[in-house]
């Protein structure tokens, strides 16, 4: 390997969770120091979500409730451990956890919105084949109800009939 | 009488979703009553993906998004 090949950064995604002793404000601004830790420590943010109070799964510290944060962020590989260290030392942020997320090309989206348009036309079709076939199946059955009348007409056509031949005088 | 039964299709598949393990309301899908990971033959998710929502639904219990158990 050449020493001149640039270090390839990675693509993560880091959420944390605040303990509740905090104020809303205090937890932005403690956010905010997650994320000046991360960007000391050589990453670019890509994307920042603050979820706010949230109530947590179970309890963390007797903490029943938390607030959320999330970061994504590029980053080279070897770094990724002194970011993880500060923040597991710390003890404002009560749970943490860093996820490689896949980058994402612009190949990769157009594919994936190609992929996105056809599932919607599908989806579309097959509602309209299943709104038709309701159509038919409603159609079907008041045309069988209409049947049904003209067949009770029928039958009493067929009887008048009947009754005539049997009054008829040269039956035998 | 011989029932013929209908093939169950992945829902990450079918809808071109991935899987997240920030969206807990497609993971309670697939766990049951007790917070356990259901199997892919019960759910029709391929393996593929039910390998990630195995991995998703772990890193949310440790975020505290899903619980561990149904208490």
């Amino acid at each position: 390997m050449s020493k001149t090949k640039k270090a390839e950064s990675t693509h993560y995604e880091i959420l944390f969770i605040l303990p509740n002793k905090f104020t809303d404000d205090e937890a932005k601004t403690l956010a905010g120091w997650v994320e000046k830790t991360l960007v000391e420590n050589g990453a670019t943010i890509t994307a920042t979500e603050y979820w706010g109070k949230k109530k947590l799964a179970y309890e963390i510290k007797h903490n029943a409730y938390g607030y959320y944060g999330l970061f994504e962020f590029d980053l080279e590989g070897k770094n990724l451990a002194k970011i993880d260290n500060s923040l597991r030392l710390s003890a404002d942020v009560l749970r943490h956890q860093i996820v490689v997320k896949p980058k994402k090309s612009a190949e990769d989206l157009a594919r994936a919105k190609v992929i996105r348009a056809k599932i919607d036309s599908k989806k579309a079709e097959a509602e309209k084949v299943k709104a038709e076939g309701e159509k038919k199946a409603s159609a079907t059955l008041k045309s069988k109800e209409k049947e049904k009348d003209t067949k009770k007409v029928d039958l009493k056509d067929l009887d008048e009939k009947l009754e005539g031949i049997l009054n008829a005088d040269d039956l035998i | 009488m011989p029932t013929t039964k209908k093939q169950k299709e992945c829902y990450f598949c079918v809808n071109n979703l991935e899987v997240d393990y920030k969206d807990t309301r497609t993971l309670r899908k697939f766990v049951n009553f007790y917070m356990k990971i259901l199997p892919g033959n019960r759910t029709g998710v391929c393996s593929w993906h039910q390998r990630k929502l195995a991995t998703a639904i772990k890193r949310s219990r440790i975020m505290a998004l899903l619980s561990p158990t149904h208490k």
